[in-house]
């Protein structure tokens, strides 16, 4: 609207400058009685041709204007013919999508049939505000103003499962995932992410704030550490406050509901896992100690182990295998009660014979200890200067 | 001088202009050219030749860039872009909360000032990469034809194939990056296993990296021993030998000779100071002032701390924790708040990220 009313006035600021002259001619041609018709039709002639040419001047720069179409910026009524100007296009046509002060948007330029054509670099995300500036090389500049519309996200997402499953957990808590029904965007969740006390005030500082975060591929599932300083005894934020977690005490972690998810919408509802911290684990993980149920042969039952403890849910997923005479068993696991009991169902029929359960020893209890040693070994040992292989295992028959 | 003589000369001058043209012109060695994609562009550091070291925590590998930038120079000027999280997200078309500034570092040759961005904050987030310099203009860096080079992270999953039950849910994070005696250092987190791996890889890069990183130890009261991921960390020399001092993810500050991080190594830090409780240390820097050494420690919440690190050794060790910062002086400088990013611009500038209300500025700072 405000293109369209600029070059209005500059059609009718012409003709009132001509009028003016014109007027002031005739009457000069008034007073002269002899030559009156030649000389009034000849300037008449003259007023409308001038009025001609300046019309078809401007007439032009009335019918320019800026269009989006599909995400691409298109100055119409005006031909780009020929080479760019010496400083580029972008010196006579440009995006803004910031102040009036900032930077262009990125994109790149091109003619096509004779248009300006101006593709930014990115598509525009909802809800930026445009403003797109033409300088004809003869002519007035000509704004537009563009507004990227599109519907808001509407809530959809939602806190799954925040593992350890159980709602006793040792008091020197390593982790926490939390899993979301979709994904979510990155750099807020430090702010979302509260541990309350029984009586609803709010431990100070209990989690390891990775400004990163420690994301899976798809931002569905984030791991969340508690502050090992405050684990790890003899260390100073261990000294001077305690572990977050005291034996004996409830808590609730709460994950606020207004957390954006990828869309930019809000989770549907907060979450809240309520549990009690138990007495602090620093045993190392102990395989001789797990059960082996072993199925039968010629079946498809499951082996299932038991750990007597709650084991990393994460690790779990990878940390274990199945090996038989002819090597790696194919088959799909499931980890359950609350993280204490992996499955391994085989593709196949079992085959009567000898099998190992082979054990990472990277794997990790709620504490994080490991298969063989303690999060924090409580007795110093010399450091070894070579990591030894990674993997213990325990046999066990089908028959 | 004859005139045939002044125009054999002048011949011969245009044939040694365009071969030294030529020359500078030719590929760097162990970089192709070409459309470079990351996958994410997170911490940075540069080599001492100009060459950029992106690390590509979703692509699992580190990525070295010719960023065509080697004109020196001594200082970097002023440097103050206030909302430049504002102005990159106008450039890319988005609103400034879509716009995660992941890091700032400078090219020791050139003094220009590179930025590490995400457009938007979903998985399918654009890397990008920006520099900037006391003028304050911002100029994409563009990796359609760039000489480069790639090499893959030992431990970094991956991106593709997933383990015998069809998982793969595991990521490692980069948290920081530096090249030291010909070497770029990686410290790098885990979504999963706590791990306190570090990955010492050879610049150039060779093929790809096989076998074990080194893993890091922090020895607390002489009594006990954990596996110390580190969260940040920055090289410097003390009499001729390099060590890199590292803020590990429980607080202390130790110091880690890099003779000693050779793969497979088991290697112990020595702790020469304690943050505390209430720190969360983000970056640090190594400076000299007026014949002093610091070290300047960028916290989340505690401001940022001046280290005074004089004749430091090993033999400064501490091996009780104290109930207060310990070790080497230490003073917080309060009126620096809210800083995200700290890096050192030139020999006597510090450049900060600082956020500031809803807007993130880019400042230029004497050396404390």
């Amino acid at each position: 609207m405000r293109r369209f009313e600029r070059l209005a006035l500059d059609g009718v600021t012409v003709m009132r400058a001509i009028h003016p002259l014109s007027r002031c001619l005739n009457k000069q041609l008034n007073n002269r009685p002899n030559n009156r018709p030649i000389w009034q039709l000849t300037w008449r002639i003259a007023q409308l041709t001038i009025a001609i040419l300046l019309f078809a001047t401007l007439a032009p720069a009335q019918n320019i204007s800026i269009q989006l179409v599909q995400g691409t910026f298109r100055v119409t009524g005006w031909s780009a013919s020929g080479a760019p100007p010496a400083n580029g296009w972008s010196s006579i046509f440009a995006v803004y999508a910031g102040g009036s002060d900032g930077p262009a948007l990125l994109g790149s330029y091109a003619v096509e049939n004779g248009t300006l054509v101006f593709r930014p670099q990115f598509p525009l995300t909802r809800g930026v505000r445009v403003r797109a500036v033409f300088r004809p090389p003869q002519g007035r500049e000509i704004e537009a103003g563009f507004e990227v519309g599109g519907a808001p996200a509407i809530a959809s997402t939602r806190v799954e499962h925040v593992y350890p499953s159980a709602d006793v957990l040792p008091a020197n808590e390593l982790k926490f995932y939390v899993v979301f029904s979709a994904s979510m965007a990155r750099g807020e969740a430090w702010h979302h992410i509260h541990l309350l006390e029984s009586n609803g005030s709010e431990v100070h500082s209990p989690f390891l704030e990775i400004n990163q975060e420690l994301w899976n591929r798809d931002n569905t599932r984030l791991t969340v550490l508690f502050d090992p300083g405050r684990i790890k005894r003899g260390v100073l934020p261990n000294l001077q406050l305690g572990m977050a977690l005291q034996e004996g005490k409830r808590y609730t972690l709460v994950i606020d509901r207004d957390w954006a998810d990828a869309h930019g919408a809000h989770l549907v509802q907060a979450y809240r896992k309520i549990f009690r911290a138990g007495a602090a684990d620093r045993a190392p993980i102990d395989p001789e100690k797990w059960r082996l149920m072993a199925p039968k042969a010629g079946t498809t039952d499951a082996l299932a182990v038991d750990f007597q403890k709650p084991l990393d849910f994460a690790l779990l997923q990878r940390m274990l295998t199945i090996e038989g005479s002819s090597g790696s068993v194919p088959g799909t696991i499931s980890v359950g009660r609350d993280e204490t009991e992996w499955r391994f169902v085989p593709s196949a029929p079992w085959e009567s014979g000898s099998y190992q359960l082979g054990i990472n020893t990277e794997l990790e209890d709620l504490a994080g200890n490991k298969v063989g040693e303690a999060f924090d070994v409580d007795t110093f040992q010399p450091v070894t200067k070579h990591i030894a292989t990674a993997t213990v295992s325990r046999p066990f028959q089908i028959r | 001088m004859s005139t045939r003589s002044i125009a054999t000369l002048s011949k011969l001058a245009a044939v040694l202009v365009c071969t030294a043209g030529l020359a500078f012109s030719a590929d760097v060695p162990g970089m192709s050219a070409g459309k470079m994609q990351l996958k994410s562009a997170g911490v940075m550091a540069f080599a001492p030749n100009g060459t950029l070291i992106v690390g590509d925590s979703t692509g699992g590998s580190l990525v070295a860039l010719d960023v065509k930038d080697g004109s020196p120079a001594n200082s970097g000027g002023n440097v103050q872009i206030k909302g430049i999280n504002e102005k990159i997200a106008a450039m890319v078309g988005t609103t400034p909360d879509q716009i995660l500034i992941q890091d700032v570092t400078v090219n020791p040759v050139s003094k220009h000032v590179y930025i590490s961005v995400s457009r938007g904050r979903g998985p399918d987030a654009i890397p990008l990469i920006f520099w900037t310099d006391a003028s304050g203009k911002l100029t994409e860096v563009s990796l359609d034809n760039v000489a480069h080079a790639t090499v893959n992270l030992p431990d970094a999953p991956s991106t593709t194939a997933t383990n015998s039950f069809g998982q793969n849910q595991r990521t490692q994070t980069i948290t920081s990056l530096a090249y030291v005696d010909g070497n770029v250092i990686v410290a790098g987190l885990s979504n999963e296993e706590f791990s306190s791996t570090l990955h010492s890889i050879p610049f150039p890069f060779r093929e790809a990296e096989k076998g074990t990183g080194v893993k890091i130890y922090h020895s607390s009261h002489a009594e006990y021993e954990t596996e110390a991921p580190i969260r940040t960390f920055v090289p410097y020399q003390v009499n001729n030998r390099s060590y890199i001092l590292a803020a590990y993810t429980c607080t202390p500050i130790v110091e880690i000779p890099v003779s000693d991080l050779k793969p497979g190594n088991k290697v112990t830090g020595t702790t020469v100071g304690n943050l505390g409780e209430g720190n969360r240390p983000l970056d640090m820097i190594a400076y000299t002032k007026g014949g002093h050494s610091y070290f300047l420690v960028a916290n989340s919440s505690l401001g940022v701390i001046k280290v005074a690190v004089d004749h430091l050794d090993s033999n400064k060790a501490i091996t009780t924790p104290s109930s207060g910062p310990a070790g080497f002086p230490m003073e917080t400088i309060s009126s620096l708040q809210g800083v995200q990013h700290l890096t050192k611009l030139d020999d006597s500038s510090a450049l900060l990220l600082v956020a500031s209300g809803n807007s993130t500025d880019l400042r230029t700072i004497p050396l404390p």
